[in-house]
């Protein structure tokens, strides 16, 4: 059975059909990777997903639960995580604020305790340990705008986490890392997958797609080309053809 | 003690004091309404500073505060408290309803709509005479408190508990929600936060407080006239919020400070005192946009902090 499901998505802008057609099933406890030429649709599917846009056709569902319909903070109060392409961090908040800010569906401290109290129910210890799961322990009151590239990806990365979501999905979290951090960041996903979370991801790293997916979903012009596990999408004579080039035909 | 316990103390003591170091009737009189645009400021900056609304119509909500106490008081012979209360909860109302609308709408279109609802407002005020007496105004409307003296602390002493509460509840878990919104709120929503649900609660409950300080306004002038609630209020609210340093709490007290100070010891230059409010806005917003919280901050080497 899978954990989250879409049949038959389409999406278009305009005259350009960025996405048509696509069926997934992503099984839980997975690690899914969608891949894909630039412009294949992978990230407008991350946003149909995630209800960043509603789709122009076609059914989604998660854990029995239909999503179609449902905006983005719904669908992220169901357990569905994310993190974005173009880093979009609360540039002028701490990384300690910005990962409290994930705990929001949590708080159960009613709000006269708030305006009483002020710092009750803050979840401030877990934040710090999410900012140590992703090694930005001691940068907690820096500034998260005054990060470097790599590390904003990483608080992106435990600011989700601050859901605590069942199904996470990371666009592109490689694009502009540098090897050590790729190192660092396939390692925490391993982990994130290793606490039972779902982890869908789009990404262009093949490194990082071939060491840590267990199923790839490969899309190509807006529609879906190939499916299947790491291996057989190396090998794969359309695959090759459409993406990958001569990079992996040996 | 704390360093906010420590603010706080001196923040009575200072208070206590002013009306004895200003003793003249009229520096008391500019206490009050000093008193009064700290609660503006605060009101106003909650939305502004940190929720991210561009807001240009909070001197409506001023207004219904003012009106509403005032008509209670004088045409239905309610109590001034129990008066005060229903223009309070009438301001925030109307401004929860302004916003279920306006929350849709970000920057200049939420700025449109609301500069629109001060309008509105205001030609209601002028032109609803049987209620409102028009532009002829309300006359003799008496203040809570006998003594100016007694009026300032009343207020200041308003102005503060608003100021502790609001504090309290921007270090709470609701002001990382509103500062969320503020800075992104694309990502705000992908954490599970209902963006419009809390804009809409910043906005209602910043248009309550502006309607608390509207409450005092009339017995403190004695007289109720539309022209008091005119558009450009609004905009001095905001150099206020703006001058101060928006999206930290003490900024706009400081800001409301000095922009109700600074113009009155430059009365001798006439209309031109109204300038001020003009040009320290143009200067701060061009030489330092985080006010003059951020300049004394960088003065100081302190790190950043919001």
């Amino acid at each position: 059975m899978a954990y989250l499901k879409a049949a038959n998505i389409s999406k278009s802008f305009g005259g350009v059909h960025a996405v048509q057609n696509v069926s997934i099933e992503v099984p839980e406890n997975s690690i899914f990777a969608l891949i894909g030429p630039n412009g294949a649709g992978k990230s407008t599917l991350l946003n149909l997903l995630s209800g960043i846009y509603q789709p122009d056709a076609g059914q989604l569902v998660f854990q029995e639960q239909n999503l179609i319909g449902l905006p983005a903070y719904r669908r992220a109060r169901l357990g569905l995580a994310r993190t974005f392409q173009k880093i979009r961090l609360f540039r002028q908040l701490t990384l300690l604020e910005n990962v409290r800010a994930g705990f929001h569906i949590h708080q159960s401290e009613p709000f006269w305790k708030h305006l009483a109290l002020g710092s009750v129910g803050r979840f401030d210890a877990e934040a710090r340990e999410l900012l140590d799961f992703v090694g930005l322990g001691s940068r907690a009151n820096e500034r998260a705008g005054a990060l470097p590239y790599g590390k904003q990806r990483l608080l992106e990365i435990a600011r989700a986490l601050a859901t605590r979501p069942r199904l996470f999905m990371l666009d592109e979290p490689a694009a502009g890392l540098n090897a050590s951090e790729v190192d660092f960041l396939l390692d925490r996903l391993t982990e994130i997958g290793r606490r039972g979370i779902t982890v869908v991801v789009v990404e262009h790293n093949m490194d990082l797609v071939m060491n840590v997916a267990h199923r790839v979903f490969v899309m190509d012009h807006g529609e879906a080309l190939f499916e299947g596990t790491p291996r057989e999408v190396q090998d794969n004579p359309r695959v090759i053809e459409a993406y990958l080039g001569g990079e992996f035909a040996a | 003690m704390s360093a906010r316990t420590v603010g706080f103390v001196i923040a009575v003591l200072v208070v206590g004091a002013l009306p004895w170091l200003l003793q003249a009737p009229y520096w008391r009189g500019i206490l009050v309404l000093c008193a009064m645009n700290v609660l503006l400021a605060i009101s106003l900056n909650l939305v502004l500073g940190y929720t991210g609304q561009l807001n240009l119509g909070q001197s409506a909500f001023f207004a219904i505060g003012a009106y509403v106490s005032t008509i209670l008081v004088k045409t239905y012979a309610w109590n001034f408290w129990a008066a005060s209360l229903a223009a309070v909860a009438a301001a925030g109302l109307l401004g929860l309803a302004l916003a279920a609308f306006a929350v849709r709408l970000r920057g200049h279109y939420l700025a449109i709509a609301s500069l629109g609802f001060a309008v509105i407002t205001y030609q209601v005020l002028v032109n609803w005479e049987k209620v409102t007496e028009g532009v002829r105004g309300i006359y003799g409307v008496l203040p809570p408190v006998g003594s100016m003296v007694g009026l300032f602390y009343l207020v200041a002493g308003i102005a503060l508990a608003v100021y502790v509460l609001i504090d309290n509840l921007v270090r709470s878990p609701v002001g990382d929600t509103l500062r969320a919104i503020r800075e992104d709120e694309v990502s705000a929503a992908s954490l599970g936060i209902n963006g419009a649900l809390w804009k809409a609660f910043a906005f209602g409950l910043g248009a309550a407080i502006a309607g608390l300080a509207g409450c005092f306004y009339p017995g403190f002038v004695g007289t109720l006239v539309p022209d008091a609630f005119n558009i450009i209020e609004s905009f001095t609210m905001m150099a206020m919020v703006i001058v101060g340093g928006m999206g930290t709490m003490i900024g706009p007290v400081i800001g409301a400070i000095v922009l109700t100070f600074l113009p009155e010891l430059l009365r001798d230059f006439g209309e031109f005192r109204l300038m001020v409010y003009g040009l320290a806005l143009t200067l701060v917003v061009l030489f330092m946009p985080g006010g003059i919280v951020q300049a004394w901050r960088t003065l100081a080497g302190r790190q950043w902090h919001t």
